[in-house]
């Protein structure tokens, strides 16, 4: 998100691909329903299914699933046939446009509505009012993730804000809306198959600096890994984990040094709301070991045949412990706790620590909290300390070495003062007044220094970068193909000494880029840039010349290392539009992809899947619910209000296939999958399509596993997983699974 | 028959326990229920059982409950009663049978109409605990009277059709407004009598179903809703409403039957505990019977 | 004293049937499954345009008909507006659920041929006629919030405060804010730009 919720209350559009906050994020829905009020703003939904965000929308178009990049260089086609793009802006600060502008002018409204079913007058209606009404902001979520193209998707959207001009505006951004709590903290902290904590990435370097930052040698951790090559390759994936374990069948090639999974280790997440559950009930059964710490019994448990080593461990939640949570705009908060954890349960902390205590690496593990950076840029146990205090340490340490986005000011001691004075902020900005002025509530990231107040809007140039501005990040060179990647002339932060784009802040560069000499120890004392400068002396003086450490450069339209330079429309593996499919085809299919072979055009061109299965399929939340549903269904008042799983069927769909309101229904997938849920009548859907939400499990293709659920643990309300008909498919840089786009074919059952 | 009945109440009983799970009040329903609400085309029954219910059902119950006992009161004093010798020749007009549906009914009816009157005036009970038993017995005691109701109907149907002696017994009111004692015309039952039939089997059902309803209030009856193009809180409302019309009527002849039984003829309930009638009242009360039975050579 | 009324409104712009009020009450008041003391409705479900959502529960209505059809005189009007009843009077026989236009009362079944009990309904968090706060008017009413000076649960936890309590002026004064400020629909300059440029 780069903005915040508060504000999209400064809007004067909002538009909203793949996402449905009025279900999923209630709360922060009032933002939405503010800005109608307060500031007139327009809503706007884009999404297949008529939601109950769409019902407060001033315009709503019913897109056809996976058709959003279409979609949106049809607005780009309307916006640059009309002149209405931000010329000024995107002239300094964006990279490739020009190409953008080449391949919308393809996109006319006309081959718009043929793709996305969306009537070419709806899109015009659509781009006018919200080209008309700025700053607009961009809303998305899973909707625009969740899918092959999903990383395409998520560049678009962005490309289409640049455009208009609204990156780096209050009230403007992209902001994505995060499922869960602290999902954004799970992020930054790099709970990933392909990155170091705080998006290091894998690289040798990073693994230096993260072994110097937690006192361990460089070797030692390279003697966990088969040999130093490893740990520079992605993971396995939370998606396709289950295409490694011993026995699995299939036919796309593993890599992983030549050995399969045999243990898993789950804390705290929902795989039975993950894709392909067949598939994830055989990489469960085969495995020689699982381990499940959870408060809730993981389903995981319930769907798998396997008798014996399986454990399931009682994990405490969120109010039996404390801790820093980060929230969907970037800033921190603290959470503390409420009770002691109940019965035998502990916090995920101490069972990773005595994980770690059996497995011999427990003082290497929690060595980086009793740590500390000095002056000259060296590291230094404090001097004496020997225990560690969680999670304050732990919070600190986090403080300490994750520079790349700015994590330097949130320390245990800020961040607990700024929940504490919670009151002391504006509701709408989250500025500090009082005491805390001149901060933002929770320190949004990038928080530079210990004494930075936050940055409450991404890329905001209006504001000094002691205030939270920015200009865009120099991470991919200064120069490609002859054009210039920095900012040009008259485009920087407010109150900066360079009025013009400069690269990132490096030991090397930062005497000729600030204009500044520093002294010999200074020189001594700097990290090789400033995301690996222990120092913070690098840091320290780009912001006193008001100028961001990471640079100031453009946005790229163009991602010459991604499959797809600028974002293009591929049909979904399983397309109901046969006739587009060779048009619009997949990637190729890719190799080692997180370890697995990937299919594309061979799933896609396999058969013409429309004929056997002419339904579309998308999959989402319910307001009752979250995630895999495990705590939902387990709250009696909560079951009461969705009992069972079900399907929204549009009656004239239902009643050609001769299935009543209210009776049960078959749900088959391409990939011979099926499930049995309730149907319900429901005008929200087209008649061609079914929705079903992802929260339930305990059943599996028909047959009632409930009886595995240990004594007294059955939740109140089980039923089929929706993911067990979800289609094959994966994003080509992510690997999330295409689960907002597949087909489908049902009956009476 | 007995069978059916059986499982009408079963169903119902069922239907009942099923509320949760797909409550026609509760549920769905509701927005149909509340839209339905004194809307223009709808039939307004709420506010119409608000207005009945708030200013008129329990004063016309306690003008029933004073009114006739009083009309019968004064009708004793001033034209008293009629009084038969109970010596002359009897005649075996209800078998057991007949007595035994008949004394259910009777029980059933000296339980219900009580009750009912508590529940309609139970502010003056002070509400709780004995208004609240009341209301249970009330609805216990419809048991034994469903059960009977029909083979009641049955066994009596044929006398109870009206003809023409009705008229002139209604001309006449029966007799009961004169001292004198000369043969009215009547067969088994009189008009009057036949009027209570009516009103106790047809009257009785309306209020067995109406009752049901408010009884076990959100039971599906898919049928009716098509039927009607009610939603199921209308439909209660209606029952409610016709619950206490057909009370009145059902309360009034009750009094009616009980006073005539009791007092305005001496003697006459014997006929009903022992099976047999007096010769001398059923020439004066009912002479058409009278002649037919002397021709048939039963007297 | 002239008291203000207590009111709820729900703003059906604002609500998103989310049930975040009626999930509050079920759970703050332990209401037994079955018993909804608070209902979402969404009417017109799906539809473009006509599709809204709203919460209901008992209105606390100035002339409350339920009051005037009780048999037993079991319900009370508070000065504040507030309307209670008395469950140990009230015997069940569902007069004032015929005569609500909210289908606000609720009857739990007891015994085997499932009569109905003691009806059950929104206190507005006020409890009962029972002693203040006190374990029996826990059980049967619920919390008494109002007694300790909390807005009642349901539109405490309103994610988007479209359910709104008070007295009966400051809740219009809420609404009509929002009204005006959403009339400003009216000064939108794409509407003046039609209005005065393109001509």
């Amino acid at each position: 998100m780069t903005n915040s919720l508060g504000d999209i209350q400064k809007s004067k559009a909002i538009i909203i691909f793949g996402a449905n906050p009025a279900v999923n994020h209630p709360v922060g829905f009032q933002h939405f329903l503010k800005a109608q009020e307060l500031n007139n703003s327009k809503l706007i939904v884009i999404d297949p299914r008529f939601t109950k965000t769409a019902a407060k929308a001033d315009l709503y178009a019913q897109i056809r699933p996976g058709t959003d990049i279409p979609f949106m260089y049809g607005m780009l086609n309307i916006i640059f046939k009309n002149g209405w793009e931000d010329k000024e802006y995107v002239d300094a600060r964006v990279f490739g446009m020009d190409k953008i502008r080449e391949e919308a002018a393809k996109w006319t409204p006309e081959v718009v509505a043929d793709v996305t079913g969306v009537p070419a007058d709806t899109l015009i209606q659509i781009t006018t009012l919200y080209a008309k009404n700025r700053p607009g902001t961009l809303i998305w979520a899973m909707g625009l993730t969740q899918h092959t193209i999903g990383t395409s998707n998520t560049r678009m959207a962005p490309i289409l804000q640049l455009a208009l001009g609204n990156m780096g505006r209050a009230g403007g951004g992209t902001n994505i809306l995060r499922g869960h709590d602290n999902v954004q903290g799970a992020t930054d902290m790099g709970c990933l198959a392909d990155s170091l904590p705080g998006y290091y990435g894998l690289a040798a370097g990073s693994w230096k600096y993260f072994a110097k930052s937690w006192g361990v040698d460089y070797d030692y951790l390279v003697k966990q890994f088969k040999d130093a090559s490893w740990m520079e390759k992605n993971g396995f994936s939370l998606a396709r984990w289950w295409a490694g374990v011993q026995n699995v069948k299939s036919d796309e090639k593993i890599e992983n040094a030549g050995t399969p999974l045999k243990a898993l280790l789950v804390f705290g997440n929902g795989i039975t709301s993950v894709a392909q559950q067949a598939k994830i009930k055989e990489g469960l059964d085969n495995l020689d070991m699982l381990v499940l710490a959870d408060p809730f019994v993981n389903e995981a448990a319930i769907l798998t045949d396997k008798k014996d080593n399986v454990f399931i461990l009682p994990a405490a939640t969120q109010f039996e412990t404390s801790g820093l949570v980060v929230a969907t705009n970037r800033s921190a908060q603290w959470r503390y706790k409420v009770v002691e954890p109940m019965y035998e349960s502990k916090p995920d902390q101490e069972i990773m620590f005595e994980l770690a205590k059996r497995l011999g690496f427990y003082e290497q593990y929690t060595k980086g909290m009793l740590m500390q950076e000095t002056k000259d840029g060296k590291l230094e146990t404090i001097p004496g300390k020997t225990n560690f205090t969680w999670p304050e340490d732990a919070t600190n340490e986090i403080a300490r070495i994750i520079k790349t986005i700015g994590l330097t000011g949130w320390t245990a001691e800020r961040v607990k003062k700024h929940t504490d004075n919670w009151h002391m902020f504006d509701e709408v900005s989250g500025a500090g007044i009082g005491p805390m002025k001149g901060e933002f509530y929770g320190l949004p990231w990038p928080c530079w220094t210990k004494t930075h107040g936050g940055s409450p809007n991404l890329y905001d140039t209006s504001i000094p970068v002691s205030e939270g501005g920015m200009g865009f990040r120099n991470n991919f060179g200064l120069e490609k193909d002859g054009v210039n990647l920095l900012a040009e002339k008259g485009s920087f932060p407010k109150g900066s000494k360079i009025e013009t784009g400069y690269p990132e802040i490096t030991k090397e560069n930062i005497e000729k880029v600030l204009g500044i000499t520093l002294s010999e120890e200074e020189k001594a004392a700097c990290g090789a840039n400033w995301k690996v400068d222990n120092s913070g002396i690098l840091v320290q003086k780009a912001l006193e010349a008001g100028v961001c450490p990471y640079g100031n450069a453009k946005a790229r339209a163009i991602v010459w290392n991604f499959p797809d330079h600028i974002p293009m429309h591929r049909e979904p593996l399983h397309s109901p539009r046969t006739d587009l499919v060779a048009k619009y085809p997949a990637y190729p299919d890719k190799a080692n992809h997180f370890r697995v072979m990937t299919k594309y055009i061979s799933v896609q061109s396999a058969q013409d899947y429309a004929k056997e299965f002419p339904i579309n399929m998308v999959t989402g939340r319910l307001v009752t619910m979250n995630g895999a549903g495990i705590e939902n269904r387990a709250s009696k008042y909560i079951a009461a209000l969705t009992p069972e799983m079900f399907c929204h069927i549009h009656p004239d769909l239902a009643l050609k296939h001769g299935i009543k309101n209210g009776t049960m229904m078959w749900v088959h997938s391409p990939e011979g999958t099926k499930i049995k849920v309730k149907a319900k009548y429901s005008y929200s859907v087209l008649p061609d399509m079914v929705f079903m939400p992802f929260h339930f499990a305990g059943y599996f293709q028909g047959t009632d596993r409930t009886g595995n659920f240990p004594a007294g643990t059955k939740p109140y309300a089980s039923g089929e997983s929706v993911n067990t008909v979800t289609n094959y498919g994966y994003d080509i840089i992510t690997q999330i699974p295409e689960t907002k786009g597949g087909l489908c074919r049902i009956e009476k059952a | 028959m007995k069978k059916y009945l059986y499982m009408f109440i079963a169903t119902l009983a069922l239907a009942s326990a099923a509320f949760a799970v797909d409550s026609q009040i509760w549920g769905e329903m509701r927005i149909q229920n509340i839209l339905g609400y004194g809307q223009e085309e709808s039939l307004k029954l709420g506010p119409l059982f608000t207005m009945l219910q708030h200013h008129y059902f329990a004063w016309i119950f306690l003008g029933i409950l004073i009114g006739v006992p009083g009309a019968f009161f004064l009708h004793y004093k001033i034209i008293g009663p009629k009084v038969f010798p109970h010596s002359e020749k009897k005649y075996y007009a209800f078998n057991l049978y007949n007595r035994i549906i008949h004394q259910i009914a009777a029980i059933s009816f000296i339980v219900i109409v009580p009750t009912g009157f508590v529940i309609v005036f139970g502010d003056f009970f002070g509400g709780g605990m004995f208004v609240r038993f009341c209301k249970n017995l009330h609805g216990l005691f419809t048991v034994p009277f469903t059960i009977v109701v029909i083979p009641m109907a049955l066994m009596w149907l044929k006398e109870a059709l009206f003809n023409l002696d009705d008229v002139k017994w209604f001309m006449i009111l029966g007799g009961y407004l004169s001292k004198e004692k000369k043969p009215i015309l009547a067969g088994k039952f009189n008009a009057g009598q036949k009027m209570w039939y009516w009103v106790a089997i047809l009257g009785g059902i309306t209020m067995i179903l109406s009752g049901a309803f408010m009884f076990f209030l959100d039971f599906k009856m898919e049928m009716l809703h098509n039927l009607t193009g009610m939603s199921q809180i209308d439909m209660l409302r209606a029952a409610a409403i016709i619950h206490n019309v057909m009370g009145f009527a059902v309360v009034a002849l009750f009094i009616t039957h009980v006073y005539m039984s009791m007092f305005a003829i001496k003697g006459a309930v014997q006929s009903i505990i022992t099976g047999y009638v007096e010769e001398e009242e059923v020439k004066i009360l009912h002479s058409t019977w009278y002649k037919k039975l002397k021709n048939q050579g039963k007297f | 004293m002239e008291y203000a009324r207590m009111k709820f409104y729900c703003d059906e712009h604002r609500c998103i049937e989310c049930d975040g009020c009626s999930v509050a009450c079920a759970e703050a008041h332990e209401l037994p499954v079955g018993i909804a003391r608070r209902k979402v409705i969404t009417i017109n479900e799906g539809i473009p345009g006509k599709e809204f959502s709203t919460s209901i529960a008992c209105m606390h209505c100035t002339d409350a008909p339920c009051e005037q059809v009780c048999p037993v005189d079991c319900f009370y009007i508070r000065e504040d507006g507030i309307v209670l009843h008395d469950k140990e009077k009230c015997i069940g026989c569902g007069y004032c659920l015929y005569a609500c236009p909210f289908g606000a009362p609720q009857f739990p079944r007891e015994g085997i041929f499932g009569a109905k009990g003691a009806m059950d309904k929104c206190t507005m968090c006020a409890g009962g006629p029972l002693e203040t706060n006190s374990e029996k008017e826990r059980h049967l009413y619920g919390q008494n919030r109002i007694a300790e000076g909390k807005v009642p649960v349901c539109a405490a936890m309103c994610s988007t405060k479209a359910l709104l309590v008070g007295d009966s002026e400051s809740v219009s004064a809420i609404i009509r804010t929002r009204v005006s400020s959403r009339a400003k629909g009216a000064s939108n300059p794409l509407v003046w730009d039609k209005a005065y440029k393109n001509q």
